[in-house]
């Protein structure tokens, strides 16, 4: 079971490669959190108790709920238009995306042999942080670098879940607030240079280098 | 069985298709049966040949019409066994259908209408981005499994492993891009837009009438029906030798696709060319996902 969310979000970072529109990025970010909370739901399937439900319930109600709605609100907002721009092409981007995906596949095999560690959610949580990083690189809009690092911390969740030992409750709690309140600086921040220039592009913020 | 099953049923399946989509649309729309009146219509006709093509567009409906007719005769259907069936016939279906479509391209730029050349150099460009999708999802399960026979590889499948129903939902999606660009149909191509500059496929059938259009609209329909085939005997064991239940879950699956099918060609609109290429490497990169997880998990 582990496995099949793994690979779902594998399949939704594919499909976060293909696509050019923004409200698909955010339905992406939607979808993996979803997954995530499954995933956590299953974990506490032998043990259940009020306890393990914190956490999927928060991380359901920030991830799923209040930051695409927050992003969807931001686009809205600031009138952004609807297609991601890429200072690569799309096809070139996804041929990038599953090459590092079959490297990463392999490096976590052979690691696989010296740590302790599921094949399949490790590796696909590693592809994630790499392809969060990828968005930021080769994104031009700076909502979508925000997106972009929203993937990158849903890989580093994932990545936490594939680890054998357990991480404390307080600690995953302490990171989604983190998330939450990264992304609510990033829109003020956003909402600022919105009134400071008129595009939401970073080619425009080469100018404010000295 | 199978065999007579694919020949008889295959325009019934694209007028069960046809009429969904009206039904989505909010309109009544032709009688199911209605392939099969303008398969009879086509059949009676005068063929007529147009001055400047040879002989290779003479021959071509007939190559066409028999390779897509062999590749048809390799597939089990289900719940019964195939007509021909050796090891390697996986590749032989693939290549059956390369040559169907390798003869069309060329009998498109023999008759020497410039928008039929166009529509061959579209087909041949993104035939290439096609293969791939194939051989990275059923040859995916030929590697794994270590067979080369489409019916032994499907044989192979068991369905209460909780691997094999993802790899099967994996595939399942790549098979989908794969009918959808194989066929022509809606996101890839718009075969009722009758707009030479807006098709692909129906492109390269304009100068035909006739007995050969009859040819090559009977093997499209056919050609449909074999990638429904190749989805649904994934859930042939499902029925567990028991030959009522398995023609029973063969019709779901059917018509469950055929649902799908119309349901995509309705909300979907058709993708620019240059955005193609990237929704079929999406297909493959499906594929090479699941070779992936699947050497690492076994």
């Amino acid at each position: 079971m582990f496995n099949l969310f793994s690979i779902l979000f594998c399949l939704s970072l594919l499909y976060l490669s293909v696509t050019s529109r923004l409200n698909a990025y955010i339905s992406v970010l939607r979808i993996q959190g979803i997954l995530l909370t499954l995933l956590l739901l299953f974990h506490s399937i032998g043990h259940f108790s009020v306890l393990t439900l914190i956490l999927p319930l928060t991380l359901f109600t920030i991830k799923v709920i209040l930051v695409p709605r927050y992003i969807k609100k931001i686009i809205f907002d600031l009138e952004i238009k609807r297609t991601i721009e890429s200072s690569m092409r799309q096809f070139s981007f996804l041929l990038l995306v599953l090459f590092s995906m079959a490297v990463i596949f392999f490096v976590s095999n052979s690691l696989s042999k010296s740590v302790k560690i599921d094949i399949i959610p490790f590796a696909s949580g590693f592809s994630s942080v790499v392809i969060g990083l990828f968005v930021i690189m080769l994104r031009k809009k700076l909502i979508v670098h925000v997106i972009g690092f929203l993937v990158m911390e849903n890989g580093i969740f994932l990545f936490g879940s594939a680890l054998s030992f357990k991480i404390p409750l307080m600690i995953e709690l302490g990171a989604l607030l983190d998330v939450f309140v990264v992304v609510f600086l990033m829109g003020i921040a956003l909402n600022k240079i919105s009134s400071t220039f008129s595009g939401f592009d970073i080619t425009e913020l080469r100018r404010l280098k000295d | 069985m199978g065999f007579i099953m694919i020949l008889v049923l295959s325009p019934l399946f694209s007028g069960i298709v046809n009429k969904q989509k009206n039904f989505f649309t909010g309109r009544i729309g032709a009688p199911v049966l209605q392939p099969y009146y303008e398969l009879f219509k086509l059949f009676k006709k005068e063929t007529l040949h147009a001055k400047t093509a040879s002989f290779i567009s003479r021959i071509t409906p007939l190559v066409h019409f028999t390779a897509i007719l062999s590749a048809a005769a390799v597939l089990p259907v289900g719940f019964s066994a195939p007509l021909i069936s050796f090891e390697g016939d996986i590749i032989l279906f693939a290549y059956l259908l390369s040559l169907s479509r390798f003869f069309q391209i060329l009998a498109a730029m023999d008759i020497g209408s410039s928008f039929e050349g166009m529509g061959a150099s579209r087909e041949a460009s993104f035939a290439v981005f096609v293969e791939p999708i194939f051989f990275f999802t059923l040859g995916s399960i030929a590697f794994i499994t270590g067979l080369t026979s489409i019916s032994s590889i499907y044989d192979s499948i068991v369905l209460n492993n909780i691997s094999y129903l993802v790899f099967i939902f994996v595939c399942s999606i790549s098979f989908f891009i794969l009918a959808v660009t194989e066929c022509s149909r809606m996101p890839v191509d718009d075969p009722n837009t009758h707009l030479e500059l807006t098709m692909i496929h129906e492109v390269m059938i304009l100068d035909n009438s006739g007995f050969d259009l009859f040819l090559y609209h009977y093997s499209s329909s056919i050609k449909l029906f074999i990638f429904v085939i190749l989805e649904t005997s994934f859930f042939g064991s499902l029925g567990g030798g028991n030959r009522v239940l398995e023609i029973g879950i063969f019709i779901l699956i059917v018509f469950f696709l055929s649902t799908a099918l119309a349901f995509v060609e309705t909300v979907t609109a058709r993708f620019k060319m240059k955005n193609i290429p990237q929704y079929l490497l999406f297909a493959t990169a499906i594929g090479v996902l699941n070779l992936l997880i699947f050497t690492f998990t076994q």
